[in-house]
């Protein structure tokens, strides 16, 4: 079992994460939200000069490594395009990125995006999107699919884990954020961080959040191994990053006050974005009856 | 409780609760938010129902017993939230009849029955939950008062006609020693109210700027520097029957809004519900026994922690409630992004009562502020050591 990636992986990491900055950081999701038909010309340059395109996750230890970085990267600034989705295409169709959907009401964050997209259910049945209804927020969309096959099976783990990398960064600005804010701002004539109730709130979340990295970790070697659990400990992966991005935004949120509601704040953009990653394909309770029934 | 009185109530509702209210006030413009609110409140207050808590002389003295029942059945019936009054009817009133003169009374109190609609100017900037680091400076001019500073957080101040004030008049005395309790006129000149978007898309918040601002020292509430105690009475009218009609609006709107929606067949999904309905019920309880004991005080009864113990049960129950209505709403959910005007935090409409949930657990006492009262108050722990 390895529980890190290579420290090549984690430089890329550390190199998108400057690139996204260098390229507009926080205001590429606002320009994004305001004019969703631009997010692809918004980030393409950059995730070009990356090599983000080249990645092979799906037959190289090593880029399947840089990908997972790349979409924590990517998290981290929210950045404005379905990187994960993407990287998850699988070899043997001519697609440009895959999703990962329910088995009712079929719907994946891919709003704006022009190619030919796939889409996998959780039991291996893949479909080709015809079409998309209206954009909701957080460019999700509602999705019109037409059967392809149901040899999907083995694509299904590495589009479960590469979104969980996307939010796991999220979670990490997050607590960035927070750890700034009760640093900074005072009450009573004090830090807020000088109370312990405000640090063990924090530690709380930061127990998750770490918690969430290591499962990461496994996850993504249990899928980089093709481990025949793979499909399965990508659905512990996804419960644990959903459990871990309520707490960690509620906590963050809470110590924001009311301004991290408002839009002045990075956090209220994150959190914003982070609902898709955490409510599609499927929400806690749905998740946790799957790996149930897959592991009985 | 009276005889009859829960039939007549339910008799009232029948008649008078708007049937096709929720739709009729989604997507509506604020002009027909307030022109809705008021008419609701003139209804409820023609019916002896808009502020049964007030004395009698003010047009109240309905008993606790039929108060709670006033409160459980309009939640049965699904009758709209007193938005737009919440603040006169509860904090405005609660200090006047407390703290205000005669003259006061007599020019505000009938006028909140007449319509008259209030905000409370408390927080600021840099005073959230530290409230009484608050800087709007209020300086005595003769007669009056010139104020300047700046609220935040202010709801509904944008259809206010007066505010509840908060200001400093002595700077050079301890904190909480030098504010003075105010009303302000909000057709005063030099107020400027600017809405703040949120994350629900809504504009209810308001920032009041406050320039040279002229305050008749006869509005004056309380002696001058005793604002600290006057505001008080003002928090502590947001912690009794406020509270119960929330958790029986929680109980009925929204959790049996939840339960019809939810694939109850479903193991996983019955065992939530079911979790979540002891929770309410426990809720319930605990709102009924702070009502109860508010009026029998000097009992015994009466535990100093129970109001912040309801306010930080129902904001997070409200929250746990909220999430899972997202949760098993599904993508419909995310796309169903209007909700009813005039409706409480569990509209139904599941996506923006999560978001909404939030702002419970952190005004009018963030759950840390609560957690402190019920440690230092409740249990009589010793006081954090960094808090002055």
């Amino acid at each position: 079992m390895i529980l890190d990636v290579d420290e090549q992986a984690a430089e890329f990491g550390r190199q998108a994460l400057r690139a996204f900055e260098a390229a507009g950081g926080d205001a590429l999701v606002q320009q994004a939200e305001a004019k969703p038909d631009t997010r692809a010309e918004l980030v393409d340059s950059v995730l070009r000069e990356l090599g983000a395109w080249d990645l092979n996750a799906r037959d190289d230890t090593d880029e399947l490594e840089a990908a997972a970085t790349l979409c924590r990267s990517a998290g981290y600034w929210a950045l404005p395009y379905p990187v994960a989705e993407i990287l998850s295409r699988p070899g043997d169709l001519d697609v440009s990125g895959l999703s990962v959907v329910a088995d009712v009401n079929p719907a994946a964050p891919v709003a704006g995006i022009e190619g030919p997209w796939a889409t996998v259910t959780i039991a291996g049945i893949r479909s080709a999107v015809i079409g998309h209804g209206p954009a909701a927020p957080g460019f999700v969309a509602p999705l019109e699919l037409s059967a392809v096959d149901d040899r999907g099976a083995a694509d299904v783990a590495l589009a479960l884990v590469l979104p969980c990398w996307t939010l796991l960064g999220m979670l990490d600005r997050a607590m960035e954020l927070t750890v700034a804010h009760v640093t900074m701002r005072k009450q009573f004539g004090v830090p807020l961080s000088s109370f312990q109730g405000v640090q063990f709130q924090l530690t709380d979340a930061e127990v998750e959040r770490s918690g969430l990295d290591i499962l990461a970790k496994h996850a993504l070697w249990s899928v980089g191994a093709g481990r025949p659990d793979a499909a399965n400990d990508a659905l512990a992966l996804r419960m644990s990053a959903i459990e871990a991005a309520d707490v960690v935004f509620r906590v963050c949120h809470q110590l924001h006050g009311a301004v991290g509601f408002c839009d002045e704040t990075t956090l209220s953009w994150l959190s914003r974005y982070s609902q898709p990653l955490r409510r599609l394909p499927l929400g806690l309770s749905a998740t946790k009856a799957e790996l149930t029934r897959r592991m009985s | 409780m009276t005889a009859g009185f829960r039939e007549h109530v339910r008799a009232w509702c029948d008649e008078h609760v708007p049937r096709d209210w929720r739709r009729a006030q989604t997507g509506v413009p604020e002009t027909e938010f307030v022109r809705f609110q008021k008419a609701w409140f003139a209804e409820l207050n023609a019916a002896g129902f808009a502020v049964p808590h007030w004395p009698r002389e003010w047009g109240g003295g309905m008993s606790v017993a039929d108060q709670i029942v006033l409160y459980q059945e309009l939640a049965a019936h699904d009758a709209p939230r007193l938005v737009l009054a919440f603040v006169g009817i509860h904090h405005a009133a609660a200090t006047l009849l407390a703290a205000g003169t005669e003259e006061q009374r007599l020019q505000h109190l009938p006028a909140i029955l007449d319509g008259e609609i209030w905000v409370q100017g408390f927080s600021e900037p840099e005073a959230g939950s530290d409230l009484a680091s608050l800087r709007t400076s209020a300086r005595r001019s003769g007669d009056a008062y010139i104020v300047n500073g700046q609220k935040l957080w202010a709801s509904g101040g944008a259809h206010a006609d007066w505010c509840l004030l908060l200001a400093r008049t002595d700077p050079d005395a301890p904190k909480r020693q030098g504010i003075s309790y105010f009303l302000l006129d909000m057709r005063s000149p030099g107020i400027e109210v600017r809405p703040i978007r949120n994350a629900m898309g809504d504009s209810h918040f308001c920032e009041i700027f406050l320039t040279d601002v002229v305050i008749p020292a006869a509005n004056l509430v309380g002696a001058e520097n005793t604002g600290w105690q006057v505001a008080q009475e003002t928090l502590g009218a947001e912690r009794g029957l406020t509270m119960l009609e929330l958790s029986e609006r929680l109980a009925h709107t929204g959790f049996r809004r939840l339960v019809a929606m939810c694939p109850t067949d479903d193991p996983v999904v019955s065992d939530r519900l079911a979790q979540l309905e002891i929770e309410i019920t426990g809720l319930r309880g605990l709102c009924r026994r702070l009502v109860e004991n508010a009026h029998d005080e000097g009992t015994g009864a009466r535990n100093p922690a129970d109001a912040s113990i309801v306010k930080l049960f129902y904001s997070e129950l409200l929250q746990r409630l909220t999430d899972f209505g997202v949760e098993a709403g599904g993508l419909d959910v995310h796309t169903d992004l209007a909700k009813p005007m005039s409706s409480g935090w569990e509209s139904g409409s599941w996506l923006l009562d999560f978001i909404g949930s939030w702002e419970w657990t952190i005004p009018g006492g963030a759950s840390e502020i609560q957690r402190t009262i019920i440690g230092e108050r409740g249990l009589g722990l010793p006081r954090e050591a960094s808090t002055p």
